[in-house]
């Protein structure tokens, strides 16, 4: 488990220093900053009166605050899911043919760190780092909003754990990748074919429908039935934000889906890392 | 004799085949001494580097056995004996000095300070400055003593003096005297072997993935004859009558290792007036036990 963690933190202190982190932590920040000093909510009784930003008036109808908050919100919740799985597929796409590039894993290998734990543990690292994005970015949301409306949207949270699990999704897919071909390009492209999927997967019932002929239905059923659902994974991570409660059952079924396919790619990256030369 | 490292039958075949040769190591049994610096040396494609990732099992071998420190390479707590310095090794450019060795030392789980890793290999200056800024002698400085976190009991080290510069190549050289001295066992893979030769015990040459030479330094070198000095140079029918051959480096070559006649002969010499400067057993050169032995 040290081992594990051990890897897991070289990863994070090689994201720290790498432009594409410090880009998105700057660019979070200085929207967090520039919103919390430029936007103005006026709330008197618990209903937003005005909004202005930079001084414009965005909106003048009265409505309650967490009404009127709400298609911000799930802006960001829905933003947050795509563009953060996109962005930290493109960032972290050549953390693993690093991992393996000659040099360096002929060093890691001699030291007292089984093969699993350094692919484990640079997928600990990966997940981490997704965490701590969407942790940051969601928090500071909620406490934006919360601190200027009284609205404090702690489901956003939620959100970003769904973002979360459907990046464990993608960087599993990666490591595996990278296992077969050492490359950045391949790798980031596997996960973002993958994430392509994932959303036609996700509308198998209607693309199905419109599929005519039976045995191309029934083909396209099977080719998509194994695949994670993260398009409806991400209008779960806009729903648990909505007042209507949340299938439970079918987020947890879905989730686990989810998970189970992550884990099944991490363990054929793990079975081809055990066996190969380096 | 208690091996640091042990290997049987090492035989791997290459992975999609090769022309005119079906295995980058062919039954290659091996045993180094413990304390003992062993130089591996050979021609490119030898099976130098191949065999060295076999050993850390950083590739697995067809058929074979290795034992090292007397246990497996698959073994953690095995590797957390040992040290390696890749031939090519790859930093993380924007961590610095400190941060690389103490991600080495974790993994290692090494307590002892790292700070003197870094003067031994002369970078006491440079522990917090990024790895980016480093040339290729102070990456390889630094590969050296990452490969000597955790006092390791065997060192592994391929072609550990790589961009070095010849000063830097000596300081090296005393570092390997050092670890030899505490006892560290260490294996050279190095393209320098009048360097292999100054720091080197034991010699294995290795050729097209087998072992054509091994044994120690001083045996494999050794020739037969004698090399003879003199203040001034004897009379041509001296030469002549006890058949020594002048050699290109002012001495003269006593034939054989008969003692009997060199003594008879230096008395014969001293006789006529000859003054003996020095004696010294004939020895060939690394560099030509090793074309000897490939061919």
């Amino acid at each position: 488990m040290r081992a594990l963690l051990a890897v897991a933190f070289d990863l994070l202190r090689e994201a720290r220093s790498r432009k594409w982190f410090l880009g998105l932590f700057a660019a979070v920040s200085l929207t967090l900053l520039g919103l919390s000093l430029f936007l103005r909510l006026e709330v008197v009784d618990g209903a937003l009166s005005a909004s202005r930003l930079f001084g414009s008036l965005l909106s003048a109808d009265a409505q309650p605050a967490d009404v009127a908050l709400r298609p911000v919100f799930l802006t960001v919740a829905f933003l947050g899911y795509v563009l953060g799985a996109v962005f930290l597929v493109v960032a972290c796409a050549d953390f693993a043919p690093g991992l393996l590039s000659p040099g360096r894993i002929e060093q890691l290998l001699s030291l007292p760190v089984a093969r699993w734990q350094l692919l484990c543990g640079t997928y600990l690292g990966l997940l981490s780092l997704a965490a701590l994005a969407g942790g940051y970015g969601a928090l500071g949301v909620v406490v934006l909003f919360g601190v200027k409306t009284g609205v404090w949207e702690w489901r956003l949270l939620w959100s970003a754990a769904f973002g979360v699990e459907c990046f464990a999704v993608l960087a599993a897919a990666m490591l595996a990748t990278a296992t077969v071909v050492r490359s950045a390009a391949v790798s980031a492209g596997a996960a973002l074919v993958l994430f392509v999927l994932g959303a036609i997967a996700s509308a198998q019932k209607p693309i199905g429908e419109a599929i005519e002929t039976p045995a191309l239905r029934t083909l396209f059923g099977l080719a998509v039935a194994p695949l994670p659902r993260l398009g409806t994974l991400c209008i779960f991570a806009c729903q648990v934000l909505e007042d209507r409660a949340l299938d439970g059952r079918a987020a947890l079924r879905l989730s686990a889906g989810a998970l189970v396919f992550a884990f099944a790619l991490l363990a054929f990256a793990v079975h081809r890392f055990e066996r190969k030369d380096f | 004799m208690d091996a640091a490292l042990e290997v049987v039958g090492l035989t791997k075949a290459w992975p999609r085949g090769q022309p005119g040769r079906a295995f980058a190591l062919d039954r290659l049994d091996l045993s180094v001494p413990r304390g003992s610096t062993y130089a591996l040396v050979g021609p490119n494609g030898a099976g130098k580097t191949t065999f060295i990732k076999l050993l850390l099992g950083i590739a697995r071998p067809t058929s074979g056995t290795v034992r090292l420190l007397g246990g497996s390479p698959d073994d953690a707590r095995v590797r957390a004996r040992l040290g390696y310095l890749p031939e090519k090794l790859h930093l993380p450019l924007a961590w610095t000095a400190l941060e690389y060795l103490q991600s080495i030392a974790r993994l290692k789980r090494a307590t002892a300070p790292l700070l003197p890793l870094l003067e031994r290999v002369g970078l006491p200056a440079h522990a917090h400055a990024a790895l980016r800024t480093f040339s290729k002698g102070m990456r390889q400085r630094l590969g050296l003593a990452a490969a000597l976190v955790g006092a390791p009991e065997l060192l592994v080290l391929d072609e550990p003096t790589d961009g070095i510069d010849p000063l830097g190549r000596v300081e090296v050289r005393a570092l390997l005297r050092e670890e030899r001295a505490k006892g560290t066992t260490v294996l050279l893979n190095s393209h320098l072997l009048a360097e292999s030769e100054q720091v080197c015990d034991r010699v294995g040459i290795l050729h097209l993935g087998r072992l054509v030479r091994e044994g120690p330094l001083e045996a494999l070198t050794r020739t037969a004859g004698y090399c003879l000095r003199f203040e001034s140079p004897p009379a041509p029918e001296l030469l002549t009558a006890h058949a020594l051959t002048a050699l290109d480096d002012g001495g003269y070559l006593f034939p054989g290792d008969d003692a009997r006649a060199l003594n008879a002969t230096l008395a014969a010499l001293l006789a006529k007036g000859c003054t003996l400067t020095a004696l010294e057993p004939r020895s060939a050169s690394l560099e030509q036990v090793l074309q000897e032995a490939v061919g």
